[in-house]
């Protein structure tokens, strides 16, 4: 590997420098200047509301999962709208701007269908 | 449309191309979405399903013209290869999957399963299996396999309040997966080494003996590293010796249209990327004896697989397990026709083996019963008394699978043999003809609890569904077509177009 290769990992070093500021940032400020209240709950570790000492063996609801696996399939299909939203002008010089907004209209459905399916299975009603 | 067909541009979007899998997509969420009405009727569900696999197969035949003056359509910068084999694959997927479709609608309405989900993840699997078939590019081909296995995953484990399916489901889930990661890895030495991850690149950096990105000569370790991982991932997928253990275990615990479906299609898609890679990638005389390497640890692998898979059916009780074994013994053969190089001979061989294979396991589905239980071989005592059509149809097929003259099975076994054998594999060949004798046995033993046994207990058995009818009579039609006059079906693979094999 030459000079010239490892300078291109410059960003990516950069980029780590920047996530670690921001996040040891984020905690030294907020326990410097933040207010404290001392309740038994905020003192606990935070385990998504659950109380994280105790049996392993506590049954809890299929619907924590199924909120999961929906935010999941969701929070990933939306990240598909990026590359999209860059590459837009680029496509729209070869094909019509009509078309490349058609293509996404016919992703953001198939989206919809699988957003009627859910709800039609009644995953989001918690009764 | 030959105009939309050769249209290229930047990122050659070409729908006309992918056509069957969007009419099977389209209808799988059709399906789906008539699955969560108010009261969803079965009858209707199971028409469209009927219907987007017809279309798709139409699709499909409309391809075959275009391809034969052209020669391949390529879609998406690559991604996607149309050409011969992949409508040959295409068409083998379709049936399959209208098949299973016919033969689980009595099955799902018997155990009151929700049927929307099962046909539209049948749908998607068909989906995934087209696009391991037509793929132009490492990547393309992952998607695919995960498409279709995801989809099988579900489908095993579908009857979720039985423990067998469960666990048929969580076992297939995970050694898959594993198994998935290999492959993976061994795309990316492979990516690595060659510096293109689209299949022709590959095949040219080999070739050229140039790394398409770094233009240095091709990595070598890092090549037969990468193949040897492939080889580890498809061996697992088609279910070969060293890593079949899975399959009697997840053959057994799924429901029977699940396992025809798994044993047929998912087998044929695993095939169709194995070829797609090794033999149009990994060509002779190139890569510092890449060729002579993959296909000596296949042959090693094609001889344990057909001694293993043959031996271990003679002792099975459990009729699916016989035929996971068998499934097991079948894709030996298939290997030794992919060691000769030769796609026509093993796309034919898995012809005749799924499409016997799907009518021996719609009966299944229709003798196990209720709650698919009743799957021991002894189970069948008398049913020659009882049930005479049922028992004929499961002997014709039967016999098809162990490979007697006249059926699909007995033409397939020869393409293939005769394939290996002309290209030097006399030992590969010779174990393979000795343990399909040795095969005889099992096949035949049904046969003699089914005719020669008192019935035991007089079985409630339901008048024969009629997609079962349906599939058994075509299988059968199919096994003695295939068996007796394939002479159409060779001319057609002959002259077939395949893409970037002859531009060398």
């Amino acid at each position: 590997m030459n000079g010239q290769e490892i300078l291109s990992y410059v960003p990516i070093l950069m980029m780590f420098l920047v996530s670690l500021a921001i996040a040891t940032g984020m905690v030294v400020s907020s326990s410097l200047f933040g207010q404290k209240v001392k309740s038994r709950e905020k003192l606990m570790p935070y385990e998504c509301g659950k109380d994280p000492v105790g049996s392993a063996r506590e049954r809890f609801s299929v619907k924590f999962y199924m909120v999961a696996l929906m935010f999941i399939l969701f929070d990933i299909e939306a990240i598909f709208f990026v590359p999209w939203a860059v590459v837009f002008r680029k496509m729209a010089e070869v094909y019509s701007k009509a078309f490349v907004f058609l293509e996404m209209l016919v992703f953001i459905a198939v989206l919809l269908v699988g957003y009627i399916y859910v709800w039609k299975k009644g995953i989001l009603d918690w009764k | 449309m030959m105009t939309l067909l050769l249209q290229t541009s930047v990122l050659d979007i070409n729908y006309v191309a992918i056509w069957p899998m969007i009419i099977l997509s389209i209808s799988g969420i059709a399906v789906l979405l008539f699955g969560i009405a108010k009261d969803p009727v079965h009858r209707d569900m199971s028409m469209i399903g009927i219907v987007g696999f017809v279309l798709a197969g139409v699709a499909t035949g409309r391809l075959w013209l275009p391809v034969k003056t052209v020669g391949q359509i390529r879609a998406f910068s690559n991604m996607v290869i149309i050409d011969h084999f992949s409508l040959y694959f295409f068409f083998i997927f379709i049936i399959i999957g209208l098949l299973t479709l016919l033969i689980s609608a009595s099955f799902l309405e018997a155990e009151r399963l929700p049927v929307g989900e099962f046909y539209s993840l049948v749908m998607f699997a068909v989906v995934g299996m087209m696009l391991m078939a037509a793929a132009g590019h490492l990547v393309m081909i992952f998607l695919g396999l995960e498409i279709a296995s995801i989809s099988t995953y579900a489908l095993a484990g579908y009857r979720r309040n039985d423990l067998r399916s469960n666990e048929s489901a969580i076992k297939y889930f995970v050694l898959g997966s594993a198994a998935t990661a290999f492959l993976l890895y061994g795309m990316a030495l492979i990516y690595g080494a060659t510096g293109s991850a689209e299949l022709e690149g590959i095949r040219t950096a080999i070739i050229d003996n140039v790394n398409a990105a770094t233009k240095q000569p091709v990595h070598t370790e890092l090549l037969f590293l990468g193949a040897a991982m492939m080889l580890v991932g498809f061996s697992f997928k088609v279910s070969a010796v060293p890593f079949h253990l899975w399959t009697p275990d997840v053959y057994e615990g799924a429901p029977s249209s699940v396992t025809a479906f798994m044993a047929t299609a998912s087998k044929a898609a695993a095939f169709a990327a194995f070829l797609r890679v090794f033999v149009f990638c990994f060509v002779p005389g190139y890569g510092q004896g890449l060729h002579s390497a993959w296909t000596t640890s296949l042959e090693t692998i094609a001889i344990l697989t057909m001694i293993a898979g043959n031996i271990a059916a003679l002792t099975q009780h459990n009729f699916k397990r016989m035929l996971a074994y068998s499934s097991i013994a079948h894709a030996g053969y298939a290997l030794v026709g992919l060691i000769a190089d030769d796609w026509q001979a093993v796309a034919f061989y898995l012809l005749t083996y799924s499409i016997t294979n799907i009518g021996a396991f719609g009966l299944i589905t229709y003798l196990a019963g209720r709650g698919d239980r009743e799957t021991e071989i002894d189970d069948l005592a008398g049913l020659g008394f009882n049930n005479l059509g049922v028992s004929i149809a499961m002997l014709i097929l039967l016999l098809s699978l162990a490979g007697i003259p006249l059926t699909a099975g007995f033409m397939g076994k020869f393409i293939v043999f005769k394939a290996a054998w002309q290209k030097g594999f006399h030992v590969a060949v010779i174990v393979a003809v000795v343990t399909s004798a040795v095969s005889v046995y099992y096949y035949l033993r049904p046969m003699v609890i089914m005719f020669f046994r008192e019935l035991k207990v007089e079985p409630k058995r339901l008048p024969l569904p009629t997609g079962v009818l349906v599939t058994v009579v075509l299988s059968i039609l199919g096994t003695f077509y295939l068996g007796v006059m394939p002479g159409r079906l060779f001319q057609a693979m002959e002259n077939a177009k395949v893409s970037f094999v002859q531009s060398r």
